[in-house]
């Protein structure tokens, strides 16, 4: 887990990594929000849909904009207040997303980051997009 | 630019990050008088108005502030800086 402080920051640093999305994952999502829709959790039904399997829920690899910023970027002392996301494209079991950040605004009066993100699957293709806004508090 | 122009052109700004379209602002109006404009909220309205004049405000600058004249009257001092 990073552990930046305000003077630690600049507009343009970036971090990121890779996650590979399973079955488990879905699972646990349907268990945590009670969203059990069958374009997620029943491969017949998303393929009858037009889809090739099971949908991954778009908030589910949202999550990981929740990692990116509570574990990289600023990581320990990150206080999220709020985001923008776009879902571009699905994701599927089995694909390697790759999560990525970059702080694009910095607010020195009330230590507000803003980062630009992104999740991004194996074939380059954007699964979303998000501009996060999140604080830092003092340890 | 003067305070009015200036305040004109916050309304919509403020109007969507407080989700008030109606909001109706004036010299006087101040954080206590809108539903809505809780400590996060003024934190985005101050980043908004940042980037749209492209200045940035120090802490003792904003906390000096008592209503959106007194804001208006700020962004006019760091234009003509």
């Amino acid at each position: 887990m990073n552990d930046y402080g305000w003077q630690d920051l600049a507009i343009g640093l970036r971090a990121s990594f890779d996650v590979q999305v399973t079955a488990q994952m879905l699972e646990s999502f349907a268990a945590i929000s009670g969203d059990t829709n069958p374009l997620h959790m029943d491969e017949e039904f998303a393929k009858a849909a037009g889809f090739p399997g099971r949908v991954v829920f778009g908030m589910l690899t949202a999550g990981f904009y929740s990692r990116l910023i509570g574990m990289c970027l600023p990581g320990k002392r990150a206080l999220l207040h709020g985001m923008d996301i776009e879902f571009k494209n699905p994701a599927y079991i089995g694909d390697s997303l790759s999560v990525s950040g970059e702080i694009s605004y910095l607010n020195d009066a009330y230590r507000r980051i803003e980062v630009k993100a992104r999740v991004m699957n194996q074939n380059g293709k954007l699964v979303s997009k998000a501009t996060i806004r999140t604080g830092l508090h003092e340890r | 630019m003067n305070s009015t122009e200036i305040i004109a052109e916050l309304q919509p700004i403020f109007a969507d990050i407080l989700d008030i379209p109606d909001l109706k602002l004036t010299p006087e109006t101040k954080a206590t008088d809108v539903d809505g404009w809780d400590s996060l909220a003024h934190i985005n309205l101050v980043v908004a108005t940042e980037r749209r004049y492209k200045v940035k405000f120090a802490l003792g600058e904003l906390q000096d502030l008592k209503n959106v004249g007194d804001m208006a009257n700020l962004i006019i001092k760091k234009l003509s800086s």
